[in-house]
Order: structure tokens, then C-alpha cells, then sequence
């Protein structure tokens, strides 16, 4: 009885097996753009990279995006070494890594702009602080106080402000990551933080950490922003506010902005296999910067998207 | 009457179990080999890396720059600095391992002043004086507690216990005085007990009915923290640690790490001295009692000497772990890299500096090695707790045989 059994369930199985098969068989003429399209890089950027992989999958379900988020750093060597055709950064890639890429390949990368992203001075939700200026910023964080401030900064009472634990708690990104980078360049002139900066192994964590201590400050990526914290704005030199508004972070007035690439494989006059040129139309279509904005990002500003969709229709086709 | 030989076997089949039995050991010592060469392996790798450091005049690494203060911007004296990368192309990099050296070693040795008093105790106890069915319950639930994962541990350390020991930190303070005190006042307050009650209220029980009596006592001195802040220190602690005693305050502190490590290292502890306090051989407890010594006395002279090995490397196995945990210290501690004796202050350790830094450092850059440096030190370090442990412990052993033989 139960041999029968089994037996029936197996044919079923195969006669699933085959309806399976005989559908992709059907539908791949279909389509001719499938295949695995690999990435390595940013974390920053991995939510935005997989999502545009999921919409593409949508479009071409034989397309399957394989991201490997550990670290801009990790990007350029994996580029140079063949590994990957993309490779997302979070910052632009140094003199260094981009003479490794041209000494191996003998051409530089292609450097694709997707999206805007600013760093934000944050503090708890109760804090009432408004604006600092940049001096009074790099008075707070820094060691070094490069960018003009005369005495360092330590407690809440030298801000005009009244907070029950007096001393500023600084919170911030570890050495070495891509935020921490640029808000050492931006904010602190180039200076160095101070050593009691609590150091958190990523923007989330920072975020929450700020959250929990009403005495605290630090900063994150736009993206991370959550209710339970307060966006401190900056003050500029004729004392008005200026917050990281997207108009703002997209034409670079707000000066802890960036701009996020993806650096390509492609040689001079070379074209791009079919998943990663489907990829790419799919980022600069309307539909894929509404992911942008969607995941706290800021779209670019609409002439270079223009310049880089009309750069990608112009490239020939790689069969 | 002698037996008859067993039947002779048959050669063949003595041939092919005799095959098998070489090929058993030859494939365990295979196994032990192999376990000590990969130890080995990784300890020449870590090595071989980290040779270059000193060779390549590249890195520009000497000994004095990375154990001794230097001279850094901001500053009109040396200090210790942990700064990789250089703030500018040109600018210096300061590779100042000593902070982080510290660190490990404050993290350590906090979390064994809370877990080996615990842990010690607790061995004691329910190695000499619990009930077995207690017991038998208890040893189980430790296991448990080893299991919990680092992560866990460490996130609930700096995003729950942190912001609450801030807020309750009178409280907090207060609480590893009023908590043995509490012990006490129950022992005393058990003896005027009338005798019935006094029997259900066993001495070897004390692990269940002290447990409300402890923890009422504790919600009492943590919910009136801010009455004993108002009344002691004007309602400001903080300003008046800083005021006072130049203590900083960091949410994320010392203090936080070691009782989140110490919650992982006392398992280990645990089961370790528990096992050596209860392979003392009962009659000596028993011989030095009949003899008119006390309880007390029978412990301090008698068990623990006698369990001491065993204790020596329960401590010294939690210190290795404690040493080469990474998650929790990185979770808890705030990661700055300060050198200060202040419990109160944040700390930054070598495991989570390897843990945070090594996926953004390019290999083969100084900063690549230098975190291998760290390794190789926290490689050398474990190794070395570890034998001290085992030496000391074979000797202590010798030396308390002759007391387990006669017994």
C-alpha cells in the first residue's frame, strides 16, 4: 500500500517537474535578457541595490542580482581582480585603487552617480537645540578643532542650552567607514574626533544610541533617520538655518552631502552583457529613482541623470 | 581448575581486525595532530603577516610608536593614540596599541570581579551544601545561560541595561553593598526565627527563598534612586562623581561590560570549580568536622585548598574567554579608546577593534597588519593564560595528591 503510495507521489512530482520545465522552456525565448549579475561593495548602499534587483527581477525573471555589501573598500579590489563588473561605493574611489584598476586593465572605470546622501547631526528627541554653527560643530567633535573654534566645546550649558546631565555625549560611525570619513573631512575640517567619541559599528546603532541618552549628540545618514531623534540644523555664517532639505542635499548646499557611485567594468568602446545594461536602465528609469526616494535617499540632480541615461543608450550592445 | 584456551580465531580475521584497530589510532593521532598543527598554522600565519610590519620601512612602525605616548595635534603632551588611518595624505597616523591593550585588560578583569565572586560562590554553595534535587535543576540552567549567544548578550547590555543603569545609577551603586548586606540581615533574622519555621527555611534552600527577599530588596534601592540622589548628592551623582572624585560618566561603561561579560563567564567558572569542589573526597570535609572545625573552617582550610587546581584553572579559562570576547565588548562598551582607570568611562578592546576594522582595512596596508598585530597578541595572550593555567594546575595537583591519597 504505502509502496503504491510513493509511487503516485513520484509521478506527480515528475509530471511537475515537467509542466515546470516546459513553462521556462516557453518563456525564455521570451526573454532574452537572463543570468546572474554580480555586485560587490557598499552597505550603504545594499538596500538600494537590492531593490533595484528585485524590480528587474520583476521585468526579466530570469535575472538574478547577487550583492555582496561588506565595505566600499571592498569594492575596488574585487573590480581590479575581474571578480565583479559593478561596484558600489559610498564615496569616490581613491587615486590609488583607480591606478591598481588601470594598471590591470589598461582603461579606468566607469563612474556612475545613482543617488545623493547627507549626513545629519543628530539629537535627542527632547533636546532643545536648533541649529550649530560649523565651528561650534568641530568645537564638540573634534580633538583638533581645525575649523576656527577657539575653546572646545563640552557642555550643554557653553550652547545656551539646559539639559539635566551636562556634558555632551558624543556617538558616531567607527574608523574607517565611509561616514565617518566624510564627516571627519566636512565637519571637522580634516581634523581628528575626540577620543570620547562612542564609536558604533554602524548608522543604525548610532541612531539608537542617541536615542536612549537625552544628554547626547551625534550623527548618521539621512536614510537612518528615526522619530526618536532630532535633526540639528546648521547655522551659517549670516546665522540663518539651513537643514538637509533634498533640494538642499541635491545641488550640494548642504555641505555633509555626498554623492553615491557605481563604478563600472567597461572597456572603451566595449558594450555591457545584457543583465547588467537591463540593470543599469533600471536604475536610471523613473520607477528606479522612485526607490531612491523611497528609501530616505535623494534623487540626483535631473541634467546628469539625463547625461547618464543618454550615456547608456548610446552604448553599443555587447553580442 | 584451569580454563581450556578460547578456540584459536581465525588468522585472517585477526589480520583485518588487527588492520583495523592500527587504522583507528592511526587516524585519531591523525585527528590530534591535526588539531595541534592547525593551532600552530594559525599562530605562523598571524606571524608571517605581521613580519613585514617592521621589515617594510614603508609602514614606518617602531616599537616606541606603538606602545609609547606621541606627541598629537591639540594636545601640549604625549599622548596614546589609536588612529589608523592618516587625517590627510602626509599627515601622521598614530598606532598607539596601548589603549586598546587596556582596554581588553580593564574589560577583563571587570568582568571577573563581578562573575568570580558569583560564580566561585555559587560553586561552593551547591557543591558542599545544596540539596541534590536542587541542585540537579540548577547545573542545567547555567548550561543554558552559557548558551546565550555574545550578540544577545551584548545587545541587550548597551541598548537596555546601559540607558537604565544611567538613569537608576544611584541605585545601581548602591546595590552591590545593600545586596550582601541584605544576605546577611536575612541569615541574621533567620536565627531569630521561631525553630519551625526556621527548619522550612533551610540553610541549603537559601537559593529559593532568599531569591524574593533579594529581589525585592533590589526593586526597593532601584526605585528609590532618585530620593537616595536627592538626598546624597543633591540630586546630581554625575555632577557630583565629576566634581568630587573627577569621574567622567559614559552610559556605555567599563562597569556595563563587565557585568554583561561576567554574565558569560560565569557559567564556565561554574561548571569548572564545581566540578573540582565536588571531587574532593567527602571524608575530608567529614574528618576535619569530627575534629571540632566549623563550617567555615572545613571550607577555607580544608575543601578549598584541597579543590584549588581545579578552581585556579576555572578562573583562568574565564579570564581567556574573557579576553577574546568580542561581540559583547563591542555591543557595551561605546568603543572609545581611552586609557584611564575609571570604571565609569568607555573602553575599547582588541577583539572588537580586529572585529570593526579588519572587512575596511586594505590587505596588506599597515593598518591590515597592525590588526593582526593585535590578533597575534590576543593569540599569544590566550595561549599563554591557557598553559599558565594547565602548568599550575598539574602542579597544584602533585602537590594535593598526597592528601586525596590517604583519604
Amino acid at each position: 500500500m504505502r509502496r503504491t503510495g510513493k509511487g503516485t507521489g513520484r509521478q506527480w512530482l515528475a509530471l511537475l517537474l515537467g509542466l515546470v520545465i516546459s513553462l521556462v522552456a516557453a518563456r525564455l525565448p521570451a526573454d532574452e535578457v537572463a543570468g546572474t549579475l554580480g555586485a560587490v561593495g557598499s552597505d550603504t548602499l545594499a538596500g538600494l541595490m537590492l531593490r533595484w534587483g528585485e524590480q528587474l527581477a520583476e521585468h526579466h525573471p530570469g535575472v538574478r542580482l547577487q550583492l555582496q555589501a561588506s565595505g566600499s573598500a571592498s569594492a575596488p579590489p574585487a573590480l581590479t581582480a575581474g571578480t565583479t563588473r559593478l561596484g558600489p561605493m559610498s564615496r569616490p574611489m581613491y587615486e590609488a585603487e583607480r591606478d591598481a584598476f588601470e594598471a590591470r586593465h589598461g582603461y579606468p572605470p566607469v563612474e556612475l552617480a545613482l543617488a545623493r546622501d547627507a549626513l545629519v547631526v543628530i539629537v535627542h528627541r527632547h533636546n532643545p537645540l536648533d541649529g550649530l554653527s560649523p565651528a561650534e560643530l568641530d568645537a564638540i567633535f573634534s580633538d583638533t578643532r581645525r575649523c576656527g573654534a577657539e575653546a572646545p566645546i563640552d557642555r550643554w550649558s557653553q550652547l545656551g542650552v539646559e539639559l539635566p546631565g551636562d556634558r555632551i555625549v558624543l556617538h558616531g560611525r567607527n574608523v574607517a567607514s565611509g561616514t565617518h570619513d566624510l564627516f571627519r573631512q566636512q565637519a571637522l575640517c580634516g581634523g581628528s574626533f575626540r577620543l570620547r567619541l562612542n564609536e558604533h559599528p554602524g548608522s543604525a546603532a548610532t541612531v539608537a544610541a542617541v536615542a536612549a541618552e537625552p544628554s547626547a549628540i551625534g550623527y548618521a545618514g539621512l536614510n537612518h533617520l528615526t522619530p526618536s531623534v532630532k535633526a540639528v540644523k546648521r547655522r551659517d555664517a549670516e546665522g540663518e538655518l539651513q537643514a538637509p532639505t533634498p533640494e538642499a542635499v541635491r545641488s550640494s548646499d548642504y555641505p555633509l552631502s555626498r554623492t553615491l557611485y557605481l563604478y563600472v567594468n567597461l572597456p572603451p568602446g566595449g558594450g555591457l552583457p545584457g543583465p547588467e545594461r537591463a540593470f543599469l536602465e533600471q536604475v536610471f528609469s523613473a520607477e528606479g529613482q522612485s526607490v531612491v526616494e523611497e528609501l530616505g535617499f535623494v534623487t540626483l540632480p535631473e541634467a546628469r541623470l539625463e547625461r547618464q541615461r543618454r550615456w547608456l543608450e548610446a552604448l553599443p550592445s555587447a553580442e | 581448575m584451569i580454563d581450556p584456551l578460547p578456540p584459536r580465531p581465525d588468522p585472517g580475521r585477526q589480520r583485518w581486525r588487527h588492520g583495523r584497530d592500527r587504522l583507528a589510532t592511526l587516524l585519531i593521532s591523525a585527528g590530534g595532530v591535526g588539531v595541534v598543527a592547525a593551532v600552530l598554522a594559525i599562530g605562523v600565519f598571524l606571524a608571517v603577516e605581521v613580519v613585514p610590519l617592521f621589515l617594510e620601512s614603508r609602514h614606518g612602525i617602531d616599537w616606541r610608536g606603538l606602545w609609547l605616548p606621541q606627541s598629537v595635534e591639540g594636545h601640549a603632551l604625549p599622548q596614546h593614540r589609536w588612529q589608523p588611518e592618516p587625517l590627510a595624505p602626509g599627515e601622521p597616523a598614530h598606532y598607539g596599541m596601548a589603549p586598546l591593550a587596556w582596554g581588553t585588560l580593564k574589560a577583563a578583569c571587570w568582568a571577573l570581579l563581578f562573575a568570580v565572586p558569583l560564580a566561585l560562590g555559587a560553586a561552593i554553595h551547591s557543591a558542599l551544601y545544596m540539596p541534590r534535587r536542587l541542585r540537579a535543576r540548577l547545573k542545567p540552567t547555567l548550561e543554558l545561560m552559557e548558551a546565550m549567544p555574545g550578540v544577545v548578550i551584548g545587545f541587550v547590555a548597551g541598548l537596555v541595561l546601559a540607558p537604565y543603569v544611567e538613569r537608576h545609577l544611584a541605585g545601581a551603586l548602591a546595590l552591590p553593598v545593600i545586596l550582601p548586606a541584605g544576605i546577611l540581615l536575612a541569615g541574621g533574622l533567620r536565627t531569630t526565627l521561631p525553630a519551625r519555621l526556621r527548619r522550612r527555611l533551610a540553610p541549603g534552600w537559601a537559593g529559593i527563598w532568599l531569591m524574593p527577599w533579594l529581589a525585592a530588596l533590589a526593586a526597593l534601592v532601584l526605585w528609590g534612586s532618585p530620593w537616595l540622589e536627592e538626598a546624597l548628592f543633591a540630586g546630581d551623582l554625575r555632577g557630583w562623581l565629576e566634581a568630587t572624585l573627577g569621574l567622567d560618566y559614559a552610559a556605555r561603561n567599563a562597569m556595563i561590560v563587565g557585568i554583561a561579560m561576567g554574565f558569560a563567564v560565569i557559567p564556565g567558572i561554574y561548571a569548572l570549580a564545581e566540578d573540582a569542589l565536588s571531587g574532593v573526597p567527602g571524608s575530608l570535609g567529614e574528618g576535619a568536622q569530627a575534629l571540632g572545625a566549623t563550617r567555615w573552617q572545613t571550607l577555607c582550610r580544608v575543601v578549598l585548598p584541597a579543590a584549588s587546581p581545579g578552581i585556579f584553572s576555572a578562573v583562568m579559562i574565564g579570564a581567556g574567554r574573557a579576553v577574546g570576547e568580542t561581540m559583547i565588548v563591542l555591543m557595551a562598551s561605546g568603543n572609545t579608546a581611552l586609557m584611564t582607570l575609571n570604571p565609569l568611562e568607555g573602553l575599547r578592546s582588541m577583539s572588537a577593534t580586529i572585529a570593526i576594522e579588519l572587512p575596511e582595512a586594505a590587505a596588506g596596508g599597515t593598518h591590515y597588519r597592525l590588526l593582526i598585530l593585535a590578533a597575534l597578541a590576543l593569540f599569544a595572550f590566550t595561549f599563554l593564560v591557557n598553559t599558565l593555567a594547565e602548568l599550575v594546575r598539574t602542579r597544584l595537583r602533585h602537590r594535593y595528591r598526597r592528601l586525596e591519597g590517604t583519604a
